[in-house]
């Protein structure tokens, strides 16, 4: 659908609702539809925080998932910095090669959407390479080690910093557009060295990464389960569990239960592999084990690179999930992330799940959710005991339970490749484009619906714009909290910027498989994975890992 | 015709000149090939720093040496010259596209090339083979390729009763023949995807809501090894039985009517006229169509890869998948090639004696 014709469907959509909802909506919806209709709407037509707003409208809380129309309207909208910077027509002839993802039909299909006023606007022209998330790893090494980069602008995570950047692929930040994507809005934990390499800044963020806590606030609320949880000597109150511990003591109680006519689970691990992603899932039970307060590193040991993940930290974190097993739905061995987050949690399966942010901006604005008005969110729940790595002993810290988010992956960002930089036309096109993804209003509308993106920005956490948007307010502030504290965390987990840590990942997803179908136990699993993971890291180098991972740790 | 060998000085003058043109062709055309190959191979060492960019310029030498080869043939031999080059695209396509692959394979077979590591490729000598000795993953793979190649024997008996079936007088046989031949149309990754994750999705999906109207309380398809190896075998079968059929169906078809019609007159019984008459005449093609399954079977990946990734651990991985594992999400090139050049060799060996027990036991029977 072209902007135009869909402006005008908004705009009579909108005198609608102005007849039924009153005022307040018709200010901003008129304000948007008249944008619309001139067909050159630009930032200079609002006030900063009108296009914010006038943007969260689009389509809005509760109507449905956004489409192309609407990607489109979005970016056209906050084209603004652009128009700044850049003059009408001023790429023209240039032609870019955009790689990134098509997970759930989000990332680049999104990005096409963004891009294309940019592209009306600049005169540049993107192709497009969409890739599965399994498939992405794979594709990207595959370029990096045959020479054969064939994109301009990479959609990236952080943790292939040390395989892309750490070999000088990425063209340097300019500072026009540090300034145009107003850097020091990121949260702290997002910041350098995060997306920097040797001092140099690569990366225009676009997400902020962490596993939080999504729960049902219906099942935590029931009074027939507080009387049976009561009833059935379970200790303390009915409540959301805050620990692991609780964690595993509810979903054994749900086991063989009925909720609302249908099967009740507990907590959903996902059993079975993702290319490497359903590691960070054992990571978020393990963070509050094996993330001692006094100690940066969790996964390896520093000075040496010597595997973590059989210590008893890790392999009380496996042994937890295998517990857990015949309390979960049947088949969940093969049920990946995926599956656990959008087949099962979204659509009404399973209690508690820790996953990225997208469960949160799914829940009331995606089709497939039904939990859109029951989900509560918090940090990742904690222990009662951490396991210090340096003593080998378990310790119980004085302040309570340990806790210790799991940043799982750090978050999207857009990277232009060095072999752009030859040509400074099209180096400034690349940067322009990865700028207006990465803008400060954009990002908001990225965080708010289905994108594939969470909140990243200190301007993401105001709560007025949300329930501006549509959204409830106890819903947002609970999400909002939920990703604000696991950034702000002290005691946060982070993940390694180590060169080819997916192979880590995915040799462990293996080893994982096997102890899930009980044909190993957790401890010998977990000493095979530490045992691959020595290998993997003689074979890539152990003495540049060990570098490359102290650096990662602000070390 | 028959083409008669001349010896040179017998040749007239303007033959010998073709003759020797030819050579010189087929000549220049090596030496361009050789040089233009060498200079890349030195570029890429990093010894001569010509700015190649890509492999092209080897690619289009060597379509070059073709050309060149084919014109020489002509010239120097004339019309069985002429004959040869029909032959030839074949025969090159087959060197560029399969022979100097396994052949550079082999070579990085015996490398660390891990597309992470920064220290570049090495020869590790016998590394990967020790390795691949001492993989449980391997091994666990072969070990249910066993299952699956057994798997095969029963697509077979499901396939010879449907081309039975098909080839008897029923209403609708044309229909039949082609809705029978749907499944082999379908692309098994769009076969694990419509039934793998949809019809035996255990929540909502049509066979698990049947198998729970049966009776099976707690639906899981992938859960538990055999389960979910024989639900891929199920699968593998749905796509694959066709093919079988099919090659049966064209056996059938082709048998001597006159011979059963004789065993009908004799008073034979159906199953008399099909254990005695129908299955030993047919025994080439079921050879024929077995060993062929089996070919493919070895190479079963794609299902696997889809709906179970290998799982539950492990149970229903295939080589090809935990190659593909290796390869693609641990980037290890080396290793990974490592393992399908050894399992291209146990293919060709155990086909090889799959056949000669095939043919001896043809003789024997026939």
């Amino acid at each position: 659908m072209k902007v135009d014709a869909y402006s005008k469907m908004m705009a009579i959509q909108a005198s609608r609702r102005d007849l039924l909802k009153g005022a307040a909506t018709a200010t901003a919806v008129s304000a948007l539809s008249a944008t619309g209709l001139v067909g050159t709407s630009t930032r200079q037509a609002y006030a900063a925080d009108d296009l914010r707003a006038a943007i969260l409208k689009i389509p809005g809380v509760g109507k449905g998932s956004p489409g192309d129309a609407d990607w489109q309207k979005v970016g056209e909208m906050c084209l603004g910095a652009t128009k700044a910077a850049i003059k009408e027509g001023e790429f023209k002839g240039v032609e870019l090669s955009f790689m990134g993802l098509n997970n759930q039909n989000l990332h680049n299909l999104l990005f096409r959407g963004f891009l294309k006023p940019w592209e009306a606007y600049t005169g540049a022209k993107i192709t497009w390479i969409d890739l599965a998330q399994a498939d992405y790893n794979p594709r990207l090494q595959q370029a990096i080690a045959s020479g054969t980069i064939d994109f301009d602008l990479v959609e990236m995570g952080a943790p292939l910093e040390g395989d892309v950047c750490g070999k000088g692929l990425t063209s340097e930040m300019p500072d026009w557009v540090k300034k145009q994507i107003e850097f020091d809005d990121l949260v702290n934990y997002l910041k350098p060295p995060v997306g920097t390499w040797n001092g140099k800044q690569y990366r225009v963020t676009i997400d902020g990464d962490c596993h939080n806590f999504n729960y049902r606030t219906d099942v935590f609320a029931d009074a027939e389960l507080a009387k049976a949880w009561k009833d059935g000597g379970g200790k303390g109150d009915w409540g959301v569990p805050k620990t692991w511990q609780q964690v595993q003591a509810v979903t054994k109680f749900m086991h063989g239960k009925k909720f609302k006519g249908k099967d009740l689970y507990g907590y959903l691990d996902p059993l079975k592999g993702w290319g490497g992603f359903a590691f960070y899932f054992l990571g978020s039970r393990a963070s509050a084990y094996a993330k001692h307060p006094d100690d940066k590193a969790w996964l390896f040991d520093i000075d040496t690179m010597k595997p973590r993940v059989n210590n008893p930290a890790w392999v009380r974190a496996i042994q937890d999930v295998v517990d857990m097993i015949p309390n979960g739905p049947p088949d969940q061995l093969n049920a990946d992330p995926g599956n656990t987050g959008f087949q099962q949690f979204l659509a009404g399966t399973g209690t508690m799940l820790s996953w990225w942010g997208d469960i949160g901006s799914n829940a009331k604005t995606n089709d497939t959710s039904v939990i859109g008005d029951v989900c509560g969110f918090s940090i990742l729940p904690g222990s009662d005991d951490v396991y210090n790595s340096k003593t080998g002993k378990w310790d119980t810290l004085a302040s309570g339970p340990n806790y210790s988010p799991n940043m799982a992956y750090l978050g999207w960002g857009v990277y232009v490749m060095a072999r752009v930089d030859a040509d400074a036309k099209k180096q400034k096109a690349a940067w322009s484009a990865a700028a207006h993804l990465g803008g400060k209003d954009l990002s908001l509308w990225c965080a708010a619906y289905p994108s594939g993106f969470q909140p990243y920005r200190n301007s993401h956490f105001n709560v007025d714009e949300w329930v501006g948007a549509g959204y409830d307010k106890a819903f947002i502030t609970s999400y909002l909290n939920s990703e604000k504290d696991s950034y702000n965390h002290p005691n946060a987990a982070i993940e390694p910027r180590i060169p080819g840590i997916f192979q880590y990942y995915s040799v462990a997803e293996d080893e994982l498989a096997k102890i899930y179908a009980g044909k190993n136990t957790a401890q010998a699993g977990a000493d095979a994975i530490a045992k691959a993971w020595d290998a993997i890291t003689d074979k890539i180098g152990r003495d540049s890992q060990v570098k490359l991972y102290k650096a990662s740790l602000g070390l | 015709m028959t083409s008669i060998s001349v010896p040179n000085e017998a040749l007239p003058p303007q033959s010998i000149a073709r003759h020797n043109l030819g050579h010189w062709v087929l000549w220049l055309g090596s030496v361009l090939l050789i040089v233009v190959a060498g200079l890349q191979v030195l570029d890429t060492a990093g010894i001569t720093s010509l700015g190649f960019t890509s492999w092209r310029p080897t690619l289009y030498a060597f379509i070059a040496w073709g050309c060149a080869l084919g014109t020489s043939l002509v010239l120097t031999r004339g019309e069985s010259g002429q004959q040869t080059l029909f032959l030839l695209p074949a025969l090159l396509f087959t060197i560029a596209m399969v022979i100097f692959p396994t052949i550079f394979g082999l070579a990085i077979a015996f490398t660390d090339w891990n597309l992470s590591s920064n220290t570049g490729v090495h020869f590790n000598g016998l590394d990967n083979i020790r390795q691949l000795i001492n993989d449980p993953y391997f091994w666990n793979a072969l070990t249910n390729m066993f299952w699956y190649v057994l798997a095969v024997f029963a697509q077979y008996a499901i396939a010879f009763g449907l081309a039975l079936l098909l080839n008897a007088d029923i209403v609708a046989r044309k229909f039949f023949r082609v809705a029978f031949l749907l499944p082999l149309m379908l692309s098994p990754v769009a076969v694990s995807w419509m039934i793998g994750k949809s019809l035996m999705e255990n929540r909502y999906g049509p066979i698990a809501t049947l198998a729970r109207n049966l009776g099976w309380e707690s639906v899981a398809f992938f859960s538990t090894p055999w389960i979910a190896r024989a639900s891929i075998m199920a699968m593998d079968a749905w796509v694959s039985i066709p093919f079988i059929m099919i090659l049966l169906l064209a056996g059938l078809q082709a048998l001597p009517v006159e011979v059963k019609e004789a065993a009908k007159v004799d008073g034979a019984t159906s199953w008399q006229s099909f254990w005695e008459i129908t299955f030993p005449l047919m025994l080439p093609v079921s050879l024929t169509a077995i060993v062929l399954r089996i070919i493919f079977e070895l190479k079963l990946a794609d299902v696997v890869i889809n709906v179970t990734s290998g799982g539950p651990g492990g149970a229903t991985d295939t080589v090809s998948s935990f190659i593909y594992r290796e390869y693609r999400d641990r980037s290890n090139v080396g290793y990974a090639t490592m393992l399908a050049e050894v399992y291209l060799v146990i293919i060709i060996v155990f086909i090889t004696l799959l056949m000669n027990f095939v043919s001896r036991y043809m003789r024997k029977v026939v």
